[in-house]
């Protein structure tokens, strides 16, 4: 009865089957039924008084999946699709994305089956303070460090923080994506996008033996949320061209490449919820420039000659034609920036494409989500060293660190790929890379601390 | 919600219960607990594993349910069996809330167990089990704040081990299970308190019915089971001066017109440790070589017996069909109390509440205890255990005798005047309904509590 964790699941186990590990390591195998098993789930009531004076109800949760790298850590979703069978794929994840960033971080996962659909800012607060109620009893700085997901942004993790210090009577770093002004890192909203950046700059250092970068590159995004804007202006200050971004309602094409000042007006357009159509009709940076607006489009079989491709918007945006559109373009690189941004489909258009390549002119390289997108959990993790030590980096620092965590990881998952993969002769599998790497990590922990014997 | 079955039963039942009745419509406030009560204030689901006789890992799936506090320490037994899965525990954590509430001790309800085969396992894996489970479990429970018993699978060796494995995780010895043993924290009476407290229950229901004329003097008890329960309730029985006419166990039962003596219970007793049946225990004991009883292979007691005035059902679950139930009205019984979880059948219960409703007046009627009610004897010990532990003192058995006789007729008491308060019933010339009874008063208890402290408003 939980087939979304059972899916993701068989994946992770699927995947590596498909490597040398178990035939190398067959103690690894013995993993697998201890790591599947949450170490503990809380279910609990929530009841809050609505604007009328009526009591609500709603159910909570916190899946505590796995402590072995570090404090349980994963987002709170406050939505009404949320339950068990969802929070448990998402946990199951997490373990293995956080392990890859290199910090001290295990993976959980939580959230509140509500619908927040036209409630007041006082609901709302009266929402997180009853949800916190309970959950303060479970989580801590050293146990477990929720963030925000889906529903629950920057004026909920302040609800929710005041919540936890009022009932614990301690101000401490129990929450990521906090105010800058009370304990919030910098560079949180950049890190998702920049942190794409530079994975997939590691990606073409290898794959070139250094001697290319983003200069003079071709780069088709998708998306014009946070994650897509900061990739964009990253690629533009190394020197890349990007030809695309798009929303849900269409994409915008300018084979010159779309300047820093566009990206700027459209950060601030989206703010007012204003559609790229609009922003492109109404904003003066666009009025001399040649960029041209497609309606219900994505705009992967609307560029031309592209090196690099990075969805940035959201699940099951590239399907396996537009991955092949892609290809047939000339794209070396795809990185996700969005989870599940490709289908599995177009995924495995990439992967043969490089796996069956002959020579570096024909390789296709693709970032998985699990390393490429890492950036935004990396600075939560740096917002929680800065808790510790009780100072706030400057951007620079934060940025360094960034770059540091995201070059680390590339190069995990070349090495667990090359030692335990076969396929490609060219480029080996980062897919293959990021599962591999991550599960032995977690194994690895959990075995020297005697989770698993 | 729609793939936890025994939990949307027992949810169904008590709010049909408390639906068919006065309640809401004197106090429509009432109302507005259910969608707050019905879901628990917080479950607990836990990864297990722990080392096995041949040096590999096992794992299970450990669990807690806290369903409600607002009368106590959540309070319920923890079960270690392969059925165990959240919707049995939110079932049966449910039912513990309301009949915990019925004792009238500082106790709410909860549940727990582990999904594990003790079958076939050594002595030292078990203990192994019980200090892994613990390990995670000691988090969450305390002498104040949840206090688990024994349930299936978890008996007197369980709770040594679980007892033990928290004071250790904990440092700190204290009243945080009951069913400990006597030596340990204890309480004298525990063994005998079930079924004790369904005889002083069924006493306290000759009493109301007869005005005080009649009690168990002269009556004719027919008993089902041969373990704890009927053991120590036939001793009560007789002791009261009862005939103690038939007892049972899965293989048949035995029948005696005459009356079953104490000396032959204790015999009783001291074979079932022996695993010995009621047909080689007839025949092998001199206690019984002289007395004229009669051994009935693979039958219940129920059809077998001739005029009897009292039937106490304490074997186990479903073992009133409504046939046996109208056999029962048949040969004359007029007091039928559970000292099993769901003895009688549904068909079974609404024989024996027709006969009672349609009677003309109380002398006819046939008067039916809920289990709910009348085997909370069992609880109402644990409860007086957990009093024992927070004084650091050990009652004596007269002591804990007392109080158990006072909690049933208090419990009898609470059944009776909310019957009679909240019964939508229009026959007024016959006994009230102690099963509508005890759903109302335990309702009723656990709401108040959850509106006083602001859990409903």
């Amino acid at each position: 009865s939980e087939p979304e964790f059972q899916q993701a699941y068989e994946e992770v186990v699927s995947s590596l089957e498909d490597s040398t590990l178990f035939e190398q390591h067959p103690e690894y195998r013995k993993v697998l039924p201890i790591v599947s098993v949450p170490e503990r789930i809380i279910q609990f009531r929530v009841t809050w008084e609505n604007d009328k004076g009526e009591q609500e109800v709603a159910q909570g949760y916190r899946v505590q999946y796995n402590s072995a790298k570090g404090p349980y850590k994963g987002g709170l979703r406050f939505h009404p699709s949320v339950n068990l069978s969802i929070l448990k794929f998402l946990g199951f994840e997490q373990i293995f994305k956080n392990s890859l960033t290199g910090l001290d971080m295990g993976g959980g996962k939580g959230g509140l089956c509500v619908d927040l659909k036209g409630r007041s800012n006082n609901e709302i607060r009266r929402i997180c303070y009853a949800f916190m109620r309970e959950l303060s009893r479970h989580i801590g700085q050293d146990t477990d460090v929720p963030a925000g997901d889906i529903g629950v942004g920057g004026r909920e993790i302040g609800y929710l923080f005041g919540a936890y210090r009022s009932y614990k009577n301690s101000w401490e770093g129990v929450l990521t994506g906090k105010g800058l002004n009370w304990g919030g890192s910098l560079i949180r909203p950049e890190a998702t996008g920049y942190g794409l950046v530079y994975y997939t700059q590691a990606m073409i250092d290898y794959a070139t033996n250094g001697k290319e970068s983003f200069e003079g590159k071709r780069v088709t995004i998708s998306g014009s949320g946070n994650v897509a804007q900061y990739a964009a202006l990253k690629v533009i200050e190394l020197g890349g061209t990007v030809v695309s971004l798009s929303d849900s309602k269409g994409c915008i094409i300018s084979e010159t490449g779309i300047t820093s000042e566009q990206v700027a007006d459209i950060s601030s357009a989206k703010v007012n919820f204003k559609s790229l159509e609009q922003i492109v009709n109404e904003y003066s940076t666009f009025s001399e420039n040649k960029v041209q607006y497609i309606a219900g489009a994505r705009p992967w079989t609307h560029v031309q000659k592209v090196d690099i491709a990075l969805p940035c918007a959201t699940q099951n945006e590239v399907s396996g034609e537009e991955a092949k559109a892609l290809v047939a373009q000339g794209v070396k690189f795809i990185a996700e920036g969005s989870n599940m941004g490709s289908t599995p489909e177009a995924i495995a258009v990439f992967e043969t494409a490089r796996s069956t390549a002959t020579g570096p002119s024909e390789a296709v390289w693709y970032g998985p989500p699990k390393a490429a997108n890492l950036g935004g959990v990396a600075v939560s993790g740096l917002e929680m060293a800065q808790n510790s030590q009780r100072i706030t980096w400057t951007s620079e620092r934060v940025d360094q660190e960034l770059k540091r965590i995201m070059i680390n990881c590339f190069n995990e998952c070349i090495d667990y790929a090359k030692k335990y993969t076969k396929d490609g002769k060219v480029l080996p599998s980062l897919v293959k890379g990021a599962n591999i790497a991550s599960f032995i990590k977690v194994s690895d922990a959990m075995f020297d601390q005697g989770d698993v014997f």
